[in-house]
C-alpha cells in the first residue's frame, strides 16, 4: 500500500472519531500501526490474540471511546467467539479494519491465502455482521464515517475489508 | 475458603468502581449479593479480563476489579501476556479457582487441579504483582487490600467448590438491560456522554 493510502486510512479513522484501536499486525495495512501510533488524540494497544483485541476495544467503547481492531481476515475466524459473545450478544459497537488476504481482489493473493480469503465473507454473514469491501480509495474517508455510523446505530461490530488498491 | 465469603468482603468495599464478572458461579453470587449500577455481567467465559483491561485503559481514574474463574482464565490465557506488558494500574482480578469446571454440573476437572499453577504463569507473563490467596484472612489482607493501591494485582483465590450458585436465584437482567444501566452510570458518574448511545 502507498504510504499516502496509510496517511488517509488514519485521518479517515480519526475523523470519524475512532480513538482507540486494538490490533495484531499484518502486511496489507501494517503501514498504519506508527502512524496510530504517533498520533496524540488515538491510543493504540496491541493483543495478543484477535479474540482479546475484540474484548478490550468492547470494554474501552463500554468506557466511552469510539474504538477499532485492526486485524487480518484471519483474525476473524480467531474472534468469532468474542464478536458474537461480546460484540453481537451484549451489542457493542467496533470498527474492525480488516487486511483482506485472499480474496479475489487481494493483489497478493496465492496458494497461501485463497482459502482464508474464500470464508471471510460467508462467516461475517454467518455472524451477522456487516461488513464493506473497498478495493480503491474512492470515497474512503465517506465509507470510514458511514462504518462508523451504521455500527453505532447497529451496536454491533462492523468490518471493513480492504483489499485491491490496498493489498500493494 | 469459598468464593462467596470473598465477594461478600469486595461487596461490603463497593463505591463507584467498575466490576466485571465472567460466567458462572461468580456473575450469579457476585449479582446477588451487589445491585451496584457499576456490575457488568458478562455471560460468557473468557471474556472478563480483557473486557475489564479495556474499561481500566479507557478510565484510568476509576478503580476496576475483574471477577473470574480458573476454567475462564485458562480459555484466554493470551490475556496474561497483554496484562504483563501493559499493567494497567487501576485494574485488580480476582481469579476464584475451584479446580473444576462447576458449571458444567459433572464438575469436572480443570488443569489447576493438575500441575497447572496460574500465578506462576502470571508472573511469568510479566504480572509482578501476582499471588495465590489460600484462605480468608490472607484474601483481606491482600486481596481487599489492593483496592487501595494503585497497582495491578492479580490474585489466584483458592476455593473449594462451593454449590451455592446453583442454589441462589440467577440474575434475570437481560445483558443489554444490565449494558444500558452500566453505560449510563458512567455517563452519569463520569459527566459525559457515551458516544455510542447516539440521538434518537
Amino acid at each position: 500500500m502507498k504510504d499516502e493510502l496509510a496517511k488517509r486510512i488514519v485521518q479517515s479513522l480519526k475523523e470519524a472519531g475512532i480513538d482507540f484501536v486494538t490490533y495484531l499486525p499484518e502486511t496489507r495495512l501494517s503501514q498504519i500501526i506508527p502512524l496510530i501510533r504517533d498520533d496524540p488524540g488515538m491510543e493504540l494497544i496491541a493483543a495478543a490474540s484477535e479474540q482479546e483485541a475484540v474484548t478490550i476495544a468492547a470494554g474501552a467503547t463500554l468506557g466511552g471511546k469510539q474504538a477499532a481492531v485492526y486485524m487480518e481476515n484471519t483474525g476473524i475466524y480467531v474472534s468469532c467467539y468474542s464478536l458474537l459473545a461480546i460484540g453481537k450478544q451484549l451489542g457493542v459497537p467496533l470498527l474492525l479494519v480488516v487486511g483482506f488476504l485472499g480474496g479475489v481482489p487481494d493483489q497478493r493473493n496465492s496458494f497461501l491465502y485463497a482459502t482464508i480469503g474464500k470464508h471471510t465473507i460467508p462467516v461475517l454473514e454467518g455472524l451477522g455482521i456487516e461488513y464493506l469491501v473497498l478495493e480503491d480509495s474512492e470515497k474512503l474517508e465517506i465509507k470510514v464515517q458511514d462504518a462508523v455510523r451504521a455500527m453505532n446505530a447497529l451496536r454491533a461490530p462492523f468490518a471493513l475489508l480492504f483489499a485491491g488498491e490496498f493489498s500493494i | 475458603m469459598i468464593r462467596h465469603e470473598c465477594l461478600e468482603l469486595l461487596a461490603a468495599r463497593m463505591t463507584d468502581q467498575l466490576v466485571v464478572t465472567s460466567q458462572s458461579g461468580q456473575r450469579i453470587e457476585w449479582s446477588h449479593l451487589s445491585k451496584h449500577e457499576g456490575n457488568l455481567l458478562i455471560g460468557m467465559m473468557g471474556c472478563a479480563i480483557g473486557v475489564g483491561m479495556g474499561l481500566a485503559l479507557a478510565l484510568p481514574h476509576r478503580k476496576v476489579i475483574v471477577l473470574d474463574s480458573d476454567g475462564s482464565v485458562l480459555l484466554s490465557l493470551f490475556n496474561l501476556a497483554t496484562l504483563g506488558n501493559l499493567r494497567p494500574k487501576n485494574l485488580v482480578i480476582y481469579v476464584f479457582d475451584n479446580g473444576v469446571y462447576s458449571g458444567s454440573r459433572i464438575s469436572y476437572p480443570t488443569a489447576t487441579s493438575g500441575n497447572t499453577d496460574l500465578e506462576a504463569m502470571a508472573r511469568g507473563a510479566g504480572i509482578k504483582n501476582a499471588h495465590t490467596i489460600r484462605n480468608v484472612e490472607e484474601f483481606k489482607e491482600k486481596g481487599v487490600e489492593a483496592l487501595a493501591r494503585d497497582e495491578l494485582a492479580f490474585f489466584v483465590c483458592k476455593v473449594e467448590e462451593s454449590l451455592m450458585h446453583r442454589e441462589i436465584p440467577r440474575p434475570s437482567t437481560d445483558l443489554a438491560e444490565n449494558k444500558y444501566t452500566f453505560v449510563r452510570y458512567l455517563e452519569r458518574t463520569e459527566g459525559k456522554p457515551i458516544r455510542f448511545i447516539g440521538r434518537g
